[in-house]
């Protein structure tokens, strides 16, 4: 902890001097200074020594109100559904209360873990609930609101009573009750925590860094044969053109090979395909379909008509919606297309 | 004499929706302990809910019903004021009567 905590620490210090000063400076022209009213906007962390807790407060019907409002439908009247989320409440005793530790999660028979056997502190669940709920529409719940569900919760595993309001100033005293206050541990090697870096809670991997008579770096003794270049196809042409990784180009260009005709192109672009496939009906018919049915027909300007204007109960009861976006000639093009029997390439 | 029920009870157009969830454990009688020894079946088997003094709803449960038990239910009739008496009775003969108040 304590290594860690005074780099951070100095870090901070560090930050909150010279950030805005450097970056004035090193970059001018560029960006500028947060200001308070964004630091503030963005800075709405809850401590577990209840620093940055707004001020404010909530009693348990006014919470109920907001939960049947706008927590039941995920969470169940009573905090208790398991349909979307795992259960809030739940599992938790008196008896834990007293000793701030849940018995419950010692027995392995015990159905589920719910959010009151495990949270050890109130602030997280002020954090958490003002942070990111409602789930459609984090942070719209006002602070009182915030409190008044937190009251309601708190109500619901028993920990207040009904008439309970919970606000700023007693907040300490329901952290106080929380079942599992005491179960919170930090004796282990992941952060934070004493134990972290120290040698009796080492991390599980063996991963030392090299610092002396280390391996030569790796060199490239040996390369694919010609005729192995391209076993899995064009490398190039599998990868994602996202990063500084491309591939390497191992064959023909794919892209290139099959590059489809440009009616197909148009088609998927203009979002035929989203109801039409070439050889299989969809919601629509299929190209196909349609080529063998006006096939030997002087029909295709009537079928230019049906595109732009939309057309009903020719192939079933779902209508056609007119593309009135698609321009004629492209509408042309599309229909002499699909008569030719709508061909890939 | 288990722990309360939470009972919910509210009344829009005329019907009444009563939610209510029950501590219980309800032991199948299938399971067994770490020792081997079968967990004595122990559930709730009879359920009763009146609105007011007329009775509502009546079940008859048995041990496929699982832990903490929630049940909701809709009724015709019943205005904000009225009481909800919900009633469970379970195997071992033990029974929890619980009231709330429609709003």
């Amino acid at each position: 902890m304590s290594r860690f905590s005074k780099a951070a620490a100095l870090a901070g210090l560090l930050c909150l001097g010279t950030v805005a000063a450097v970056a004035a400076e090193s970059f001018p022209g560029v960006g500028r200074p947060a200001t308070p009213a964004e630091v503030k906007a963005w800075d709405i962390d809850v401590g577990p020594d209840f620093a940055g807790l707004p001020k404010g407060s909530g009693s348990v019907d006014r919470g109920q109100t907001v939960w049947e409002s706008k927590c039941e439908s995920c969470h169940g009247t009573f905090a208790e559904s398991n349909s979307v989320f795992t259960p809030l409440v739940g599992g938790t005793t008196a008896e834990d209360m007293k000793t701030g530790h849940t018995a419950n999660l010692r027995r392995t028979d015990f159905p589920q873990r719910t959010t009151f056997m495990k949270v050890a502190t109130v602030s997280t669940l002020y954090d958490y609930i003002r942070r990111a709920m409602p789930w459609n529409a984090p942070k719209t719940l006002s602070d009182d609101d915030v409190y008044a569900v937190l009251a309601y919760l708190l109500n619901l595993a028993e920990i207040v009573p009904s008439d309970f309001t919970l606000s700023d100033a007693n907040i300490a005293e329901v952290q106080a009750m929380m079942p599992n206050r005491n179960g919170m541990t930090t004796a282990h090697a992941l952060w934070p925590g004493p134990g972290f870096g120290t040698e009796a809670n080492k991390p599980d991997t063996g991963n030392t860094p090299c610092m002396s008579n280390c391996k030569p770096k790796a060199e490239q003794v040996s390369i694919l044969p010609d005729y192995a270049w391209n076993a899995h196809g064009n490398l190039a042409g599998q990868n994602r053109a996202v990063g500084p990784v491309r591939g390497m180009k191992t064959g023909p260009d794919e892209a290139e090979a099959e590059a489809g005709s440009p009616a197909l192109a148009l088609a998927e672009k203009s979002g035929c395909l989203a109801c039409h496939a070439l050889n299989a009906k969809l919601v629509g018919p299929s190209y196909r379909e349609v080529a063998a049915r006006y096939a030997g027909k002087d029909s295709a300007t009537a079928l230019v008509g049906k595109l732009k204007d939309g057309s009903e109960g020719v192939w079933g009861d779902i209508p056609m919606p007119a593309q009135t976006e698609l321009a004629d000639g492209d509408a042309r093009v599309l229909v002499d297309w699909i008569l030719a029997g709508a061909p890939e390439k | 004499m288990g722990s309360p029920m939470k009972i919910r009870a509210t009344s829009k157009d005329g019907v009444t929706e009563i939610k209510v969830l029950m501590s219980h454990e309800m032991e199948t009688g299938q399971r067994k302990d770490a020792s081997g020894a079968v967990v004595p079946a122990w559930f709730i088997n009879e359920v009763t809910a009146k609105l007011g003094d007329k009775t509502v709803l009546q079940a008859q449960w048995g041990p496929s019903v699982s832990k903490n038990p929630y049940l909701a239910f809709k009724v015709k009739g019943g205005q904000a004021g009225d009481k909800v008496t919900v009633t469970w009775v379970d195997n071992k003969g033990d029974t929890r009567t619980d009231t709330a108040t429609v709003s």
